[in-house]
């Protein structure tokens, strides 16, 4: 617009057949241009272009002249984007029956604009034009790729911009009723022994979930792998049947006193005296934690994984 | 058409397991009254489709505060378009039950949003939502089974054509024991054997992953059965230090059959190979011969025909392969009715009350510990119950598919026109029961040595990182494997560069030290220098977060705070925004840090940071690809 240049490359679109002189007369009357200078490329009836035949980096200046509010699309924008020479300028115009219309308008073309890489959005309106309304933005004046020095923009924040993307979206929220928000009606059960099959509440405050946590795995012995026992009589059965507490848990099934096995290449024994999967032999001079399963049956009423559900 | 009006549909949106087996529990019960259903994870449905069905029971899961699964984001947005109306359902009949937790505040939020949208719609509740509570002594089936029971009286009344049968037709749960839904059908060696040894090179292999997988899936051999490529392995090396309790792998692979051309940012499935030892095991276990040949296909109902194309099922394949190619027996959990079916056929008493425990309300907990928690596989499972012999027809119908896994490719196609990279985390992890579990592909995949030339079937497809064009400006973040897709951006847009001009990118990386997991170090570095695509020159940059190298933990959010300016002026010159990675926190967290970036940057409020960013989302400019 501001170039020195006799002549500047000017491209109009409209979706409008008749209309596209008399709003480019009253665009150049506003901008105190002399229609001279400029010798328009018109394009008439673009309400479904998605394309521009021009070279990238041609145009000067592209003026959009919109009837339809719906008109231009997304793409366009960024077609308009690709046609402009860097700094070259695009200006959104168009009419609306009141004030509201032409900001919801406006509204969503300086959006449209940012998100294709406009910069420095304006909003005019032609006093020669009633409910006339307009945006003009400028395309950055590097071009793609080229390498800028970073410093501190001066230009319009993009947030300024009102917008209200969800709109196409309802709020969720009012989907919900106030009967809703209410907890439902439990039935009525001492449920904070450990040991029925439900777990400690989230926010477990009756230490329910503290004693869940004490029910951890034991340590074996070197005895108990090379001669396994089994007060209950499921230690060798495998995880399915053992109780929460079981030292051999996480242990593949084994025949009550023969020495445990690892046929499952997880298991193999590692060159630390350590399986694989972290079993320690604990030195059987020290303090045994406990042996497995020889606490009284009723105990087990108390773990999360009772020896016997039928109990 | 005609036949779209018979069919039932059950959705479900499921986080941990629980709605989907609630949803086959409905789709059981539908059979057993000879009513025809399809049933359906919400992600794997086009919600545009709704309009044309007759009836929909949706089975949904609230997870943590009140949200929905991830499977059903997308449909329930789709749900919440405004521009839908109040017809737009208008005639279709739906059911919803909701599975939720008391504990929480939002209590099965999803099911109730579901149950008032699905109205505000215009569609018609059969019965009304039923809410599962797992904080009920009997947890979600307290709700269930009266619910089922007033669905299936309800439905009867006003949609008689689902059940042919009449209202009172029932297949008991022990004749349905006799009754799995596939026939496996064994052939005479002599017939076949010519036919097999005609072709011995990839393109057999390729029909025969075809073949077993289409069986499997009882339907019509689709092209997506049969593997795109396939590829074999020519590099295989760590990019993490030896002693890191992290093992990253970078590995690249040649075409062995036609090259596929693909784009950056698209995502390679991989079908693994499950231990031989292993599916021996299995096979032996369950009294089978390997080298039998059959083939397996829907079992024939009488209210219903199979399709024509049956025939082309007809070409036998050896059990072994079958095994291999299709039944996951050496790494998934099986659901919880593998135990319901087992129980049938233990004949110790012990472990025939033990499953029926494990499938019980009472005993879901248990089976929730002993089995999921542990990764428990169905060949581990069968060695803790030796007294139950299950026809291999269940077999078929009960284990896990084995699934194809999916990595974000790491190449770009333009500098290895004939080659696909990937960038693997090989992972591993110790359960609660202290039992060391590997992750089946990628343990597999580093087990392979470039020397053996083992074909590798693979798929191609589109993943959620669309190509950027080279104009786009790009601010990308990828911590830990994230990063994979981006090292193919950088390497095709160094190419590019080379005849074009190229837009900035800024790369945010992370990893915890410096000197162990630092994945492509030199790749990233060297492209930040001398004018690459990375450099500062060019008006990108590459900045790496390393949260265990100092007291305190540094993660790329922090350094995209550091970046706060750079990011917005990239921000405002139409910068598109990709991330990738962990989805436990990050794409979160990162999204937080860019609100705050927009927010002190422009300062303008918070709140229209978020809505610029929401927008941005829309617009098809942030991009996420997030994997747990």
């Amino acid at each position: 617009m501001d170039s020195k240049s006799e002549r500047s490359a000017v491209l109009a679109i409209t979706d409008d057949t008749s209309y596209a002189v008399t709003a480019l007369n009253a665009y150049w009357e506003f901008e105190n241009e002399n229609p001279k200078r400029f010798d328009p490329l018109i394009i008439l009836q673009a309400s479904s272009l998605a394309r521009l035949p021009l070279e990238s980096y041609n145009v000067d200046l592209v003026i959009y002249i919109s009837r339809s509010v719906e008109f231009p699309f997304d793409e366009l924008y960024a077609e308009v984007f690709r046609v402009l020479v860097p700094g070259g300028s695009l200006v959104v115009y168009g009419l609306q029956s009141g004030t509201k219309e032409a900001d919801t308008a406006m509204s969503a073309i300086e959006h449209k604009l940012l998100l294709a890489g406009f910069l420095d959005g304006k909003r005019f309106h032609l006093k020669s034009v009633a409910h006339s309304f307009g945006v003009k933005a400028k395309k950055p004046s590097w071009k793609l790729g080229s390498s800028f020095a970073i410093k501190k923009k001066t230009k319009k924040n993009p947030l300024k911009i009102q917008m209200d993307d969800d709109s196409d979206l309802i709020d969720e929220d009012s989907l919900l009723t106030e009967d809703d928000l209410k907890k439902p009606q439990l039935p009525p059960v001492g449920d904070c022994e450990v040991g029925s099959t439900r777990k400690a509440c989230k926010n477990c405050t009756c230490g329910r979930a503290e004693q869940e946590e004490k029910v951890q795995k034991l340590e074996l012995t070197m005895d108990q792998i090379n001669n396994p026992q089994s007060a209950c009589g499921n230690c060798g059965l495998g995880d399915a049947f053992r109780c929460s507490t079981c030292p051999y848990k996480g242990l593949p099934p084994f025949k009550l006193g023969e020495k445990v096995t690892f046929l499952q290449p997880t298991f193999e024994l590692e060159t630390d005296g350590s399986f694989g999967q972290n079993f320690r032999f604990l030195d059987t001079s020290k303090q045994v934690r406990s042996a497995p399963c020889t606490h009284p049956r009723q105990e087990f009423s108390s773990l999360s994984l009772p020896c016997n559900p039928q109990d | 058409m005609e036949m779209k009006s018979k069919t039932l549909l059950i959705l479900y949106a499921t986080q941990t397991g629980n709605a989907l087996d609630v949803a086959e529990r409905i789709a059981r019960e539908a059979e057993r009254r000879a009513c025809t259903v399809v049933i359906r994870s919400t992600d794997d449905y086009d919600a545009n489709s709704l309009p044309a069905e007759d009836t929909v029971i949706f089975v949904v899961s609230t997870t943590g505060q009140g949200d929905t699964p991830d499977s059903m984001k997308v449909f329930w947005r789709f749900l919440l378009q405004r521009n839908l109306g109040s017809h737009w359902l208008e005639g279709i009949h739906y059911a919803v039950f909701g599975l939720g937790d008391s504990g929480y505040q939002k209590y099965n939020f999803v099911a109730k949003k579901l149950d008032k949208r699905l109205s505000d719609l215009g569609a018609t509740a059969v019965v009304e939502r039923g809410l599962g509570d797992d904080q009920h002594p009997s947890g979600y089936e307290a709700a269930l089974d009266p619910w089922l029971s007033s669905l299936w009286s309800r439905l009867n009344e006003i949609k008689p054509h689902f059940f042919p049968k009449g209202p009172d037709f029932l297949v008991s749960n022990e004749e349905l024991i006799g009754l799995p839904k596939f026939q496996v059908t064994y052939h005479n060696v002599d017939d076949i054997d010519s036919r097999l040894s005609t072709a011995t090179d990839f393109k057999y292999l390729q029909m025969q992953i075809g073949r077993a997988r289409s069986m499997s899936s009882g339907k019509v051999p689709h092209e997506k059965s049969k593997p795109d490529a396939f590829l074999k392995m020519v590099k295989n090396f760590p990019l993490t230090r030896a002693s890191h309790e992290k093992d990253v792998r970078h590995f690249e692979f040649e075409f062995v059959s036609q090259v596929i051309k693909y784009e950056i940012g698209d995502v390679l499935e991989v079908l693994p190979s499950q231990s031989p030892a292993a599916v021996d095991s299995f096979i032996q276990r369950c009294n089978l011969d390997p080298e039998s040949l059959i083939t397996v296909h829907p079992r024939e109902m009488e209210n219903h025909h199979i399709d024509n194309n049956v025939n082309t099922l007809d070409v036998p394949i050896k059990l072994r392969t079958f095994v291999e190619l299709t039944m996951d027996v050496t790494s998934a959990s099986p659901r919880r009715y593998f135990f319901e079916v087992m129980s049938f056929f233990a004949t110790a008493e012990h472990e025939k009350e033990r499953l029926q425990y494990f499938a019980s309300p009472e005993g879901r907990d248990d089976l929730y510990q002993y089995n999921q928690k542990e990764r428990r596989t169905v060949l581990e499972v069968l060695e803790d119950f030796p007294s139950v012999q299950m026809p291999f027809e269940w077999f078929v119908q009960l284990a896990p598919p084995l699934k194809n896994r999916a990595f974000s490719i790491s190449s770009s196609p333009l500098a290895h026109p004939t080659q696909v990279h990937l960038t693997v985390d090989v992972v591993s992890w110790t359960t609660p029961f202290k039992r060391k579990r590997q992750g089946l592909c990628s343990t597999w995949l580093a087990s392979l040595d470039p020397e053996q030339s083992i074909y590798i079937p693979v798929w191609f497809h589109k993943g959620l990182l669309p190509p950027p064009p080279p104009s786009l400006p790009l601010i990308v973040i990828g911590p830990g494997t994230g990063c994979a897709p981006f090292r193919g951006f950088v390497e095709e847009r160094a190419v590019q560069s080379q005849s074009s001009t190229i837009a900035p990118t800024l790369i945010f990386f992370g990893c915890r030290n410096e000197n162990n997991d630092f994945l492509y170090r030199d790749f990233w570095l060297s492209h930040s220098e001398n004018d690459g695509v990375l450099s500062e020159a060019k008006g990108g940059g590459f900045y790496a977060a390393f949260s265990r190298d100092q007291p305190q933990k540094v993660y790329v959010q922090h350094k995209m705070q550091e970046q706060s300016e750079r990011i917005w002026n990239l921000l405002c010159e139409g910068a598109a925004i990709y991330v990738a990675g962990s989805s436990t926190k990050m794409p979160s967290d990162v999204m937080v840090a860019f609100e705050e970036i927009i927010s002190k940057e422009s300062g303008a409020p918070r709140e229209s940071a978020v809505r610029w960013l929401r927008s941005l989302e829309k617009a098809g400019k942030y991009h996420v690809e997030a994997w747990s």
